[in-house]
């Protein structure tokens, strides 16, 4: 298997730089998810690994050599689409030995390696169906098997959930996650769905405008975010975010006039700095009156069964959103006195960069 | 209580006004070919016998026995020709047009949009106007009085078919040819073993139309052919029509001959042709 090495990649459509000069390591056997907003770049820059789109700028290296000029077959990559991309004139069978006979090899080596691969992802009796006559589940796990039979070095997976149900979503996801232990492969999965990029990154890679945000673990970016967009991408529900002033003593000065201490003693800066502090929602909580920091009005309420998401209004007309315990007392219209937990908050200045 | 739907008398009248009309439209089209129809069984004082006679009596196959024997008019040769000339081009145009449109509906390139609107004026240019240049042509390759001036062409595509068939080509998945690029086929192949396999229908319209076309086609073979014995039969029946004015059932058994083969294959294929028109003007 091949690490992937982009150096300063880019490219334009027309006059516009939609990759701007990226750099990215995935290394050898990681599975790194790229996740954005649409219209971010990730599907670009994964077709652009895959020799899809040409490199306009910098150069793509899989397992150290330089493939931009190659076209994709020759790359040692395999692809899984959003919509399966099955040939709907063959079977599951012929879908995934085309690649192989195009390659040259013999036929009985082509019908072993089908049959292997068929038995790793128990698709076996689905050899002679046409994508037609199979579920969405059915095809998804035939395109996989079409990516894996190759015995690729790199997989590109693009958005390949997004038109399963939910169930199936989960399920399909697990099964991903399985794969890439049993194979040990360097894989690059592209999504939108933060839950897909938490559960099955080694890293997330966030992009925003054809640039990396940035580039971490599940836990980093979640628990430490580069930047105000970072932040509020990541998590769902997003953080919230607070404009707060640096107080004369190193305090936090909310809009609401009310004091904090921060939790590693002072906020860096001059006083009456402005600054934008994010809390995740579990870091706030509902308190008896008096006792909150923040009120505002409960302008909807989500039950989701173990927990309830409250979207609150304060007084200064800010949105904020609470994630409360299933049985939280709260009620549409409700007035309620909100108190902050400033553990794992983060501190952004006004350009949205991390300070503390 | 059983209940029991009632029309409204107005609307029945309605209804059987709207077939009345319909009807009486589709007779006054249909009448030339029931004409042509019942004149192929009779002989030429039945055709113009007063009052006409509706329906021949008795039938006399006997026309269509003379028609296949005659001399001067080699019916089954011209028949086979063009069969041989509308089959030509259909597979010609099958092969140039969904390789062009293959081209600029599925390929990208610099200047495809540029090149497809040039394409797509050539549709608006009368052929009358680029006839002389291409005749002289051929003539200096001396290639009249064979098929080649009539087939060679379609070879290098056909403005109306490319666009046609190109509005098809766009409705193709993308991904499909991305996947085959990753399995290592070569664009050729991807148009050959993995695209017409999606249009497979269309394609299928497009030669319906072309041998529809081909078939009913006077101007370039009166052009380019010489000999009665390479004629296609829309040029052998007129040239026999010219030549033997007088003999009216022999013509009009070779004009429902001649025009029998696109009636049943309309028949067939009606679904097919009612499809790809809509398609051409729709999409």
């Amino acid at each position: 298997m091949g690490a992937v090495q982009l150096l300063g990649v880019q490219k334009f459509f027309g006059t516009m730089e939609v990759i701007k000069g990226i750099d990215l390591r995935v290394d050898d056997g990681e599975l790194v998810v790229f996740v954005g907003p649409s219209g971010c770049g990730k599907s670009t820059l994964l077709r652009m690994i895959a020799g899809l789109e040409d490199v306009d700028g910098g150069e793509v290296l899989i397992s150290g050599v330089e493939v931009s000029g190659l076209a994709p077959a020759k790359r040692g990559v395999a692809m899984v689409f959003q919509n399966y991309a099955l040939y709907p004139h063959m079977s599951a069978y012929d879908n995934l030995a085309y690649g192989l006979r195009r390659s040259g090899m013999a036929r009985a080596d082509v019908d072993s390696r089908v049959r292997e691969t068929a038995a790793l992802l128990q698709i076996t009796d689905l050899l002679p169906r046409r994508p037609k006559a199979m579920s969405g589940g059915q095809r998804q796990r035939v395109a996989i098997g079409r990516a894996i039979v190759r015995k690729p070095e790199v997989f590109l997976f693009d958005e390949p959930l997004s038109n399963l149900d939910a169930a199936l979503r989960v399920e399909m996801r697990s099964q991903i996650a399985r794969l890439h232990q049993e194979l040990k492969a360097t894989m690059i999965f592209v999504t939108h769905d933060q839950v897909e990029a938490m559960t099955l990154a080694d890293r997330i890679v966030v992009l925003n405008s054809g640039r990396v945000e940035q580039v971490g673990t599940p836990r980093e970016v979640y628990h430490n975010p580069a930047n105000l967009f970072v932040a509020s991408f990541i998590g769902s529900p997003a953080m919230n975010l607070l404009p707060i002033t640096r107080g004369e003593d190193g305090s936090i000065l909310l809009e609401s006039g009310e004091q904090m201490i921060w939790p590693g003693g002072k906020i860096d800066g001059p006083p009456g700095r402005a600054l934008t502090l994010g809390l995740r929602p579990d870091r706030l909580s509902l308190v008896a009156p008096d006792q909150g920091q923040i009120s505002g009005t409960v302008h909807l309420a989500e039950h989701l069964g173990d927990e309830t998401i409250l979207h609150v209004q304060t007084a200064a007309g800010r949105a904020l959103t609470l994630k409360c315990d299933g049985d939280a007392p709260a009620r549409l219209g409700d007035l309620v006195q909100i108190g902050l937990d400033l553990t794992g908050a983060c501190l952004f200045d006004p350009d949205g960069r991390r300070v503390q | 209580m059983k209940k029991t739907s009632r029309i409204a008398p107005a609307r029945v009248a309605q209804t059987l006004v709207y077939h009345a009309v319909m009807l009486a439209i589709s007779a006054v089209f249909l009448l030339p070919f029931y004409w042509m129809a019942i004149s192929a069984f009779k002989n030429n004082a039945e055709i113009f016998a007063n009052p006409v006679l509706w329906f021949p009596d008795p039938i006399r196959l006997e026309n269509l026995t003379a028609l296949l024997t005659r001399d001067d008019f080699p019916f089954l040769r011209q028949f086979a020709n063009s069969v041989f000339y509308a089959l030509s081009v259909a597979c010609a145009v099958c092969f140039s047009c969904s390789l062009a449109a293959y081209s600029f509906g599925c390929l990208r390139w610099r200047g495809r949009n540029l090149v497809f609107g040039l394409t797509v004026c050539a549709l608006l240019l009368p052929g009358i106007v680029t006839f002389l240049p291409v005749y002289l042509g051929w003539t200096k390759l001396g290639l009249n009085g064979t098929y080649w001036p009539l087939i060679a062409p379609f070879f290098f595509g056909d403005a109306f078919f490319i666009f046609m068939l190109r509005q098809f080509f766009l409705g193709v998945p993308r991904e499909l040819m991305d996947a085959a690029r990753l399995d290592g086929a070569s664009e050729f192949r991807i148009w050959w073993q993995i695209v017409l396999p999606q249009v497979r229908t269309p394609l299928i319209i497009v030669g319906l139309f072309a041998i529809v076309y081909t078939w009913n086609e006077f101007f370039g073979p009166l052009i380019y052919l010489q000999d009665r014995d390479e004629f296609p039969l829309s040029l052998g029946l007129f040239t026999f029509q010219a030549a033997r004015a007088r003999e009216w059932s022999i013509s009009m058994t070779g004009a429902l001959l001649t025009a029998l083969p696109m009636v049943v294959l309309f028949l067939v294929t009606q679904r097919l042709f009612r499809q790809g028109l809509a398609s051409s003007t729709l999409k």
